[in-house]
């Protein structure tokens, strides 16, 4: 029953993981970029009272946030590909699911910072002659922002997690370099319990920031 | 892009389907009965236990909240059966995992509740004479899991989505037996449309009855809910 533990395989094959974490890293950031840009207007849709806007982006909202995100993934990897008029690989399927998933998630956190900002916020740029756009840019989103911080690197740090599950449609990142090299040296031991740690080793730090920026947040009001 | 839709395909298989999802069911629901009193546990442990056993506890529940679910699975599938030498199956794998996963979620969001209590009701308790194990008991656990309630069922929800990682390791959830119809028809659109569609009504029902719930509870003024 005792096991020897042996990392060496691991360190051998460091360059395939370190190509993993690079994977993961660039699927990671690419999402959150892209859902932090379309999160704002899709949240400014489920903000505005015009039905068009409101619930198409309400629509969007609960779809991608009550289905699990590896059925998206799944979905544009094995599904969309019959009816999309471009060529997906495993990347695109990955990046679109996550990032519309990332977008949906964000659009909620800027309609609760929008909202959390007090009305008389609105009313006194009102009558400084500010129109609704320069109203939101120059006095709402400035403050809402501020408090929606903590938020966003939370999801960013649920976003690297989420990034694992490119594993399952083969896209090169760590998890699934973890699957590859575990096959083929026998190690899965040493291997899954090294990439716990990598993953470990980078959202934690960020997890910890997020903990921190809140409870200063908190401490404030 | 003339793209024939066919979902009496799909429809035939739909009992495979259903059965999947009694399976996903039944992983969270396990998940669940296991995660929430280890939870309980974890998050008291955190809060009074001594140094020795409280570092060790908080190290175990950031790690659990800090690695993806599906490295958490792995390790349990492939890694563990060969450390203890016994053989597991992808189910208990996976009710493993995530009465594991959730717990460490679970014990936060104990811990947020315990310490959003007033230290006036400890004090008020131990006015009274209660010792540290009454006054949690009688005091201030039945305060904060009226609060905890929304975050609580969040977390179940949450769960519930991440059972769908049982897929990877072949234990018949709705997501690998849309995998297996998706393969025998030919229809993959179809079949992971209806697939996400199944997802979505039942999720969407808990979360709608959550936010209702939500939403009383606001009204009562008993809620930590932001």
């Amino acid at each position: 029953m005792e096991y020897t533990w042996d990392f060496s395989a691991v360190l051998a094959n460091r360059q395939l993981l370190l190509l993993g974490v690079r994977n993961t890293v660039v699927l990671g950031l690419v999402c959150l970029v892209t859902g932090l840009f379309f999160g704002l207007f899709v949240g400014a849709a489920r903000y505005s009272r015009n039905p068009v806007f409101h619930w198409p982006a309400t629509a969007f909202v609960e779809v991608f946030r009550n289905t699990p995100v590896l059925v998206q993934i799944v979905w544009f990897f094995f599904a969309f590909p019959i009816i999309s008029p471009f060529e997906i690989n495993a990347f695109t399927a990955a990046a679109l699911g996550l990032s519309l998933n990332t977008t949906a998630f964000c659009s909620e956190i800027y309609r609760a910072g929008i909202q959390s900002i007090d009305r008389g916020q609105w009313e006194a740029a009102k009558a400084l002659g500010m129109d609704y756009s320069r109203q939101m840019r120059r006095i709402i989103l400035p403050q809402a922002i501020r408090r929606m911080i903590p938020a966003f690197m939370n999801r960013a740090v649920e976003l690297m997690k989420m990034t694992s599950l490119a594993s399952v449609i083969a896209y090169g990142e760590l998890m699934h370099q973890a699957k590859t090299i575990s096959t083929i040296e026998f190690n899965p031991i040493e291997m899954y319990t090294a990439v716990a740690l990598i993953f470990f080793a980078l959202i934690y730090p960020v997890a910890v920031l997020v903990q921190r920026l809140e409870s200063r947040f908190r401490a404030r009001t | 892009m003339g793209y024939d839709w066919d979902f009496g395909i799909v429809f035939r298989d739909f009992d495979l389907l259903m059965l999947g999802l009694v399976n996903t069911l039944k992983v969270t629901g396990l998940a669940l009965l296991f995660g929430v009193p280890l939870g309980l546990l974890l998050a008291l442990l955190r809060l009074y236990g001594v140094w020795i056993v409280r570092v060790p506890v908080g190290i175990v529940i950031e790690f659990l909240r800090s690695t993806p679910p599906i490295a958490q699975l792995f390790w349990f599938f492939f890694a563990l059966p060969i450390l203890i030498g016994v053989e597991i199956d992808p189910f208990r794998a996976s009710v493993l995992t995530f009465s594991l996963q959730s717990s460490a979620f679970f014990a936060e969001v104990f811990r947020g509740g315990i310490i959003s209590i007033d230290r006036g009701q400890w004090e008020a308790a131990k006015a009274i004479g209660m010792d540290r194990n009454r006054t949690l008991r009688r005091i201030i656990l039945p305060q904060a899991v009226k609060r905890m309630i929304p975050a609580f069922l969040e977390r179940a929800i949450e769960l519930m989505k991440t059972t769908t990682l049982v897929s990877t390791i072949s234990y018949a959830d709705v997501l690998y037996q849309a995998n297996s119809i998706a393969q025998s028809t030919y229809r993959s659109l179809e079949v992971f449309t209806v697939a996400a569609g199944i997802y979505f009504v039942v999720i969407f029902g808990c979360s709608l009855g959550v936010r209702q719930l939500e939403r009383h509870l606001a009204r009562s003024g008993e809620t930590t809910a932001h």
